[in-house]
């Protein structure tokens, strides 16, 4: 086999090869089972991918007149106006809730800080349930309206509650962004900026804004890809955008490489805004001052100290009160009616279980992954990180679709089955494992391992003794991640499920759409019971 | 407020600081610091970490408010009773200790981000590339140089307005030691051929040495002296500045009429020093000591004791211990370069002119630094 990265300075010699086998530079060639196990789960990244283009590509009718019909120019002209709605309202609700809680003598900022980024917990047909379930015709709000004489309520479906739900939803994305670069900016820059004749105003301007853009701007093109990938609360709400259209031209007809087409469109689509967000991530980071070494001033409110709360509460209430009060009603409506009240256990189990499965699995592939990734950072290592990130962007309505055809034609014994799921799982979520043991391997560096081989340790065993630990509560953040994720997702679990398979999410999911409220409240509590506890443990450990 | 002109026969001085004083909380981190800079001059400040010397410089550029006292800016007040000119008007330039470029802007727009109204602002930046040599970086972005290239760049665009005081920072505290001494012989050349007025703060004696037409030396929010480096060194006006630069031995000396008389010989004081009578601690470089290999060896009496050894590259310094366990630090001239630990020498004082401090003195500021108390002792920097 070629060498893929240049030796580290030592002699290719016969003594050279010897040697470099015990070197611990990190440039050396990546050890042949860490290149396997990442090659391996590049290629399940990507291959489903690759057969549905040969899928869409091979269909029999004509795809390009298919592209071109009014009904497909809609749905793409429906989901470009979704994003930037979506776009723009995350960047108004986000950017002054990120100024207010750093920036500003905000009354409980620390606690807003914590409420206003919750919400990214909360999976999107959750909250469109609580959205419908609360709004909608039938819903909470015009069942306590009715006897007072409303008859109607304005529509939630379409485009309006879908904007409103996904905005709910993914605005945490530009809080995070705006938040980290303000925190991060660098003091003296504006200083300078000073210095050379500039009053406070221009220097907001000429670099404040400038710097900060970058960061704001990824951060909101985070949340326009999650609308763009967004099944559960676009086809809870009804509104045609790629992910619904594809779903019912998958259970519509029987070619289905109709459907194929619609999905690459789609996946054309996000890699586009996820190609924009890593070119503004990486202009962010050539931005990044150090930490500010003196504490930032923080602006005093004044007068507008109550407006900001109202406004900040507003959004907290909309986007967490609102559910939980909603998901409350319809439990204690569903028990007063004597409604069977229950949550099957079978939908619990199924969404624990395929989450926990997924969580072991995606584990012990991270290990190795992160390894190549953090300490071989040649060819293999890059191709690797970047096709994960990828795998992690991808509407799951794509991959879902895509291994259905991979299942059906190559591997029909997989097709249908629980193994199928999990793996899908595994290798989808991949990326949210690697990224806290990379960064963590990263961090670490090769010091401690240096240290054990002086004392006597051979590589395995000084890995073994004294890297594994470090690394270990990364390890166990990444699988909780994973675990979150698995548990929150829809659109895989509905199309690559066993028939009779359900969880939560599904379940949710089914019994809404079919505005069976009472009966979606009891899983979405459940859901929600357990999102929360598995956020509780991601911020102990980050707290600590 | 309005530029106020003070109507002067002398020269207007670049900046000229009275009284200065800033509290945060109730630490003291300036108390009464008068200092002035002249035209074209170059003031180093010099003290440890955390004795204000950044202090006075945020004040002087109106990042930050003193608590008390006076700055005028060739000639205009700019901080004082009755309000304070902000930032952006003070014709000030500052090179930060991080350099703080704009790290979105490229090098030649970093250097013309304060000149952009000057309809000549690219032959001025194209002008100022040529002085800190990097004619040809104007395209690239900050994060692609080096340290030491960034820091000429923040030298470059704190010179593009013309400023009337450049303030640098620390500037060389974020390079290798190689680096810094090459780059201080240009910022020296860059700022004459610029003919501006500076002040640099450090906390390094060599830059402020050989960088300062004149040199102020800083402890705890006050200048214990400001004059010409050879002064500050030769005739120290506190033992802090004694001890502080440079190496110095604080040796009792009974004066009398101008002369010190020490354990080693006399010393003749020079300055108010020359007025003492009485009792007083002695200035003993070094240099004003010359050794000689003990005859007898060890044996010998009265014969010092060589205890430690400091080896510089340039020169050696030993230290050498009295039978009766003072301490002192010598140069070991090229005679006696071989001296090891454990040999036993002579001394001789040479004949020199230094200072001495009588007791009261010693109780001036630095009397909360571990400054001798006693009739006799050395103070090792």
């Amino acid at each position: 086999m070629q060498p893929l990265t240049a030796p580290s300075g030592l002699p290719r010699s016969a003594a050279g090869r010897g040697l470099r086998r015990w070197a611990l530079a990190p440039r050396a060639r990546p050890p042949l089972p860490l290149l396997i196990v990442g090659l391996v789960v590049a290629a399940l990244s990507v291959l489903p991918i690759v057969y549905l283009g040969i899928r869409a590509a091979g269909t029999e009718a004509d795809a390009v007149a298919f592209l071109l019909r009014p009904r497909t120019i809609a749905v793409l002209g429906s989901t470009v106006a979704l994003g930037l709605i979506v776009g723009a309202g995350t960047i108004a609700i986000g950017l002054p809730i990120a100024w207010l809680t750093t920036r500003t003598d905000l009354p409980g900022r620390r606690w807003w800080t914590v409420l206003t980024v919750v919400p990214l917990a909360i999976p999107s047909y959750v909250l469109g349930f609580a959205f419908v379930a609360a709004f909608g015709p039938r819903g909470a709000l015009q069942s306590l309206l009715e006897p007072l004489g409303v008859q109607r309520l304005p529509d939630v479906y379409g485009l309006p509650g879908a904007a409103c739900v996904l905005i709910l939803a993914s605005y945490p994305y530009v809080v995070l962004a705006a938040r980290a670069g303000m925190l991060r900016e660098d003091r003296s820059v504006e200083e300078a900026a000073r210095t050379l004749g500039d009053t406070r105003r221009m220097v907001f301007r000429r670099v404040t804004m400038p710097l900060l853009g970058p960061a704001i701007a990824a951060g909101t093109l985070l949340a326009v890809l999650y609308a763009l990938s967004d099944f559960g609360a676009v086809s809870l709400l009804q509104f045609d955008s790629f992910s619904r259209a594809i779903y019912l031209q998958y259970r519509a007809t029987f070619d289905r490489s109709l459907a194929a087409i619609l999905a690459l469109v789609l996946l054309g689509l996000t890699l586009v805004v996820t190609f924009g967000e890593a070119r503004l991530r990486r202009r962010a980071r050539e931005f990044a001052g150090r930490p500010a070494r003196r504490p930032v001033e923080s602006v005093t409110l004044g007068r507008w100290r109550w407006p900001a709360v109202a406004f900040v509460a507003a959004v907290v209430g909309l986007a967490l009160v609102v559910p939980a009060v909603t998901i409350a009603f319809w439990l204690i409506r569903a028990l007063g009616q004597g409604e069977t009240f229950r949550v099957g256990l079978e939908p619990i189990l199924g969404s624990l279980g395929t989450a926990a499965a997924a969580a072991v699995l995606a584990t012990v592939l991270a290990l190795p992954v992160a390894l190549l990734v953090a300490r071989h950072p040649g060819r293999p290592g890059r191709i690797v990180e970047r096709v994960s990130y990828g795998a992690f962007a991808l509407p799951g309505i794509v991959v879902a679709l895509a291994l259905v055809f991979v299942a059906t034609t190559a591997l029909p014994v997989l097709y249908q089955t629980l193994a199928l799921l999990i793996g899908a799982y595994a290798v989808r979520f991949l990326a949210e494992a690697v990224g806290p043991v990379r960064a963590t391997l990263a961090r670490t560096g090769l010091r401690l391992e240096e240290a054990g081989r002086t004392l006597g340790d051979g590589p395995v065993r000084a890995f073994a003794r004294l890297t594994l630990p470090v690394v270990r509560p990364a390890i166990l953040a990444g699988a909780a991640l994973v675990f979150l994720s698995v548990v929150k997702e829809l659109p895989m679990a509905l199309i690559l499920g066993p028939i009779g398979f359900e969880t939560l999410a599904t379940e949710i999911w089914s019994t809404t759409s079919e505005g069976f409220y009472a009966r979606a409240a009891g899983p979405a509590a459940v859901l929600l019971v357990l999102s929360a506890g598995a956020m509780a443990v991601l911020l102990r450990d980050d707290a600590r | 407020m309005s530029a106020v002109r003070v109507p002067t026969g002398q020269p207007v001085p670049a900046l000229r600081i009275a009284g200065l004083e800033r509290v945060y909380g109730s630490i003291v981190a300036l108390s009464g610091v008068d200092l002035e800079v002249r035209q074209a001059e170059m003031l180093t400040v010099l003290g440890p970490s955390g004795c204000g010397k950044t202090t006075v410089l945020r004040l002087v550029a109106g990042l930050e408010q003193p608590d008390a006292g006076t700055i005028e800016i060739a000639g205009r007040r700019v901080t004082g009773p009755g309000g304070s000119v902000p930032p952006e008007r003070r014709r000030v330039g500052m090179v930060f200790q991080d350099y703080a470029l704009f790290p979105h802007l490229s090098v030649a727009d970093n250097v013309a981000y304060g000149i952009r109204r000057d309809p000549d602002r690219a032959v001025r930046v194209a002008e100022l590339l040529e002085l800190v040599n990097l004619p040809d970086a104007g395209d690239r972005m900050p994060h692609e140089l080096s340290g030491g290239m960034q820091q000429r760049v923040a030298m470059a665009r704190a010179l593009a307005p013309r400023p009337d005081i450049v303030l640098l920072d620390e500037p060389f505290s974020n390079l290798d030691a190689a680096l810094r001494t090459q780059l201080r012989g240009d910022l020296r050349e860059i700022l004459r051929a610029a003919g501006a007025s500076a002040i640099l703060v450090t906390h390094d004696q060599d830059e402020a040495l050989t960088l300062g037409d004149r040199m102020a030396v800083m402890v705890r929010g006050r200048i214990e002296q400001c004059d010409p480096p050879e002064i500050v060194y030769g005739e120290p006006a506190t033992p802090f500045v004694a001890t502080f630069v440079g190496t110095g031995n604080l040796v009792h000396a009974d004066c009398r009429l101008g002369v010190g008389m020490t354990r080693l010989g006399p010393v003749r004081l020079v300055g108010a020093s020359a007025r003492i009578a009485g009792g007083a601690l002695a200035v003993i470089r070094p240099e004003h000591v010359e050794l000689e290999e003990a005859a007898d060896g060890p044996a010998e009496a009265g014969a010092w004791r060589v205890v430690r050894r400091r080896f510089t590259g340039s020169e050696i310094l030993l230290e050498v211990e009295a039978p009766d366990g003072l301490r002192l630090w010598c140069e070991a001239g090229p005679a006696v370069r071989r001296l090891r630990i454990g040999d036993a020498v002579r001394l001789r004082l040479r004949d020199v002119e230094t200072v001495a401090f009588a007791p009261s003195r010693t109780h001036q500021p630095a009397a909360a630094e571990p400054a001798p108390v006693a009739a006799e002792a050395v103070v090792e920097r």
